[in-house]
């Protein structure tokens, strides 16, 4: 094991947390494709996995990449690729093939810019991307949106985790600000158990039955049955595992939504609207599937607005009216990409929509 | 308390390094801290930047629109950054590349030909950098030195430690510059 970083207060940036995190949750298989500002990851599993006697591919698409983590989580072993927004475009086919596989497949997606090549800087344009997916079919991918260093080391434990646990493919997804910032963390034991997969894992037929994982249903009646199937286990994970982070929402007329890197600007925003005398709380998504849906529709019933703040052209602001169902207005405040609006610019806005 | 600081200078000057010594300083002294650098089409012998932020409290913004202390390590560096300069803040300004200064009246200024002492008394303009930090340091008193001293051991890779005790000396050089004698 990594002895030198577990136990320890470092600095470092935000995609070497990750991967120093996915090494101590037990990644046997790094395999990915380089691409700004995730390229940190690579890098280090290209000496890390080495080191270790792990496998280490530097693949030559994305597409190849996420076919190859598919092939190698039907072994049972634990195994991720990491990318960006355009690259992670590219994904979609294994993500969707991966969800009906039930494969425990880890993707580090760090949005930058986008549509199209788009540009480099830190963006949340991919909320759409990560929870509605654009690859066929119904599915659903759980994702989790880490907001501070020491958050992407624990979430990609819980990833590789939640991944087992529920036979999912699961995205942690970060953006260019957390990927290149630097902050101290602590690399803790990782706190989950592992998983049993030996009833399923294709391991080699020796004194069993042959086994075969694979998407393809021919009969109408069987794709039925296996969709059915597939719901309640996302309900399941509705039920058990939606995360998310509130600060004095019990008293506030505004409640502030946010997520990732941008809800670090939106907590202090809300700190100087509470000395302004305006009640603002904060709703910080940590699932962004599963959504927390219900606890958005218990405080709709008292809060007078909802504001959304993200680095995108709206997105999450969907899912939060959809929660809220009407009973309050939904506003957004956001910026198209870049680096979160400044606290001062948030509390402006707010007090023009309020 | 919360404070921010920005060191800019060419590609090359170790302004990144600088950052990361500073940030891993305010660790070590119990503080939370971030370190975020300027990134995109970067290049050696164009501008390069950093912000470091230190609190008591959660930090928020990685990156704000002002900074309380400004390190500038070249000239351009010197005009894009003079307006970025918070009011009562400081900027450390290496006058050996930053010659042609304009003055604001509502901050601090410390001038220092930092490149052209990194020379005569170590022999190498590559440690301007870190006198500026002990500059930077000395100005704040903020930082200890010890803890200077040990995020420069935390920072400098361990194929480069036999220039450990040159940055230690730039650190000291920087630390114990005579702010009054400006």
């Amino acid at each position: 094991m990594v002895e030198c970083l577990k136990d320890k207060k470092v600095l470092t940036k935000g995609n070497y947390a990750i991967a120093n995190a996915a090494v101590l949750a037990g990644c046997q298989c790094y395999f990915g494709y380089p691409i700004t500002p995730q390229s940190e990851i690579g890098e280090f599993m290209s000496g890390k996995m080495q080191e270790l006697g792990r496998a280490y591919v530097s693949a030559e698409s994305e597409l190849a990449a996420i076919n190859m983590v598919i092939g190698a989580v039907s072994t049972g072993v634990k195994a991720m690729t990491s990318s960006s927004s355009c690259a992670v475009a590219l994904m979609q086919e294994g993500l969707s093939y991966a969800a009906a596989d039930e494969l425990p497949v880890v993707l580090v997606s760090v949005m930058r810019g986008g549509p199209g090549l788009g540009n480099i800087y830190p963006s949340q344009g991919d909320y759409f991307q990560a929870t509605k997916g654009g690859g066929d079919g119904d599915y659903k991918l759980i994702v989790l949106a880490p907001s501070t260093v020491q958050e992407c080391a624990d979430l990609t434990y819980k990833a590789f985790y939640l991944a087992q646990k529920y036979r999912n493919p699961t995205v942690l997804l970060a953006d260019g600000m957390l990927g290149q910032m630097m902050e101290p963390v602590e690399y803790k034991q990782n706190p989950y158990p592992e998983i049993d997969n030996s009833n399923w894992a294709l391991t080699g037929a020796k004194g069993r039955k042959g086994r075969i994982i694979r998407s393809y249903a021919p009969l109408a009646s069987d794709r039925c049955e296996f969709l059915e199937k597939l719901y309640k286990k996302y309900k399941l994970i509705e039920e058990n595992e939606t995360e998310w982070e509130e600060i004095g929402v019990e008293d506030a007329d505004v409640v502030l939504v946010s997520f990732g890197g941008t809800a670090r600007n939106v907590k202090i925003a809300a700190k100087m609207c509470r000395e302004k005398g305006i009640k603002a709380g904060v709703l910080r998504p940590i699932t962004l599937f599963p959504f927390p849906h219900k606890r958005l529709f218990e405080l709709s019933k008292k809060v007078k607005k909802f504001i959304t703040v993200e680095v995108n052209m709206g997105q999450m602001v969907n899912d939060v009216r959809l929660a809220v169902n009407g009973n309050a207005p939904v506003e957004l405040i956001h910026k198209p990409v870049g680096i979160p609006p400044a606290p001062e610019e948030i509390v402006k806005q707010i007090e023009e929509l309020i | 308390m919360e404070k921010s600081f920005l060191i800019a200078g060419f590609g090359g000057q170790g302004v990144l390094l600088a950052g990361e010594v500073l940030a891993n300083a305010f660790m070590y002294a119990g503080k939370n801290v971030t370190w975020y650098p300027s990134y995109g089409a970067e290049m050696r012998g164009g501008t390069v930047n950093c912000s470091v932020k230190m609190s008591d409290t959660e930090i928020g913004s990685v990156q704000d629109s002002t900074s309380d202390y400004i390190i500038v390590l070249n000239q351009a560096s010197f005009d894009r950054f003079l307006p970025s300069v918070s009011k009562n803040g400081t900027i450390i300004v290496n006058t050996s590349l930053a010659s042609d200064t304009k003055v604001r009246d509502d901050i601090n200024y410390v001038f220092f030909p930092i490149t052209q002492t990194a020379d005569e008394k170590l022999n190498s303009t590559k440690m301007t950098n870190i006198i500026a930090l002990g500059i930077l340091a000395r100005a704040t008193g903020l930082l200890d030195l010890k803890d200077l001293e040990k995020a420069l051991d935390t920072v400098i890779p361990p194929h480069r430690k036999n220039l450990l005790p040159l940055n230690l000396q730039a650190l000291k050089i920087g630390y114990e510059y005579d702010l009054l004698h400006v």
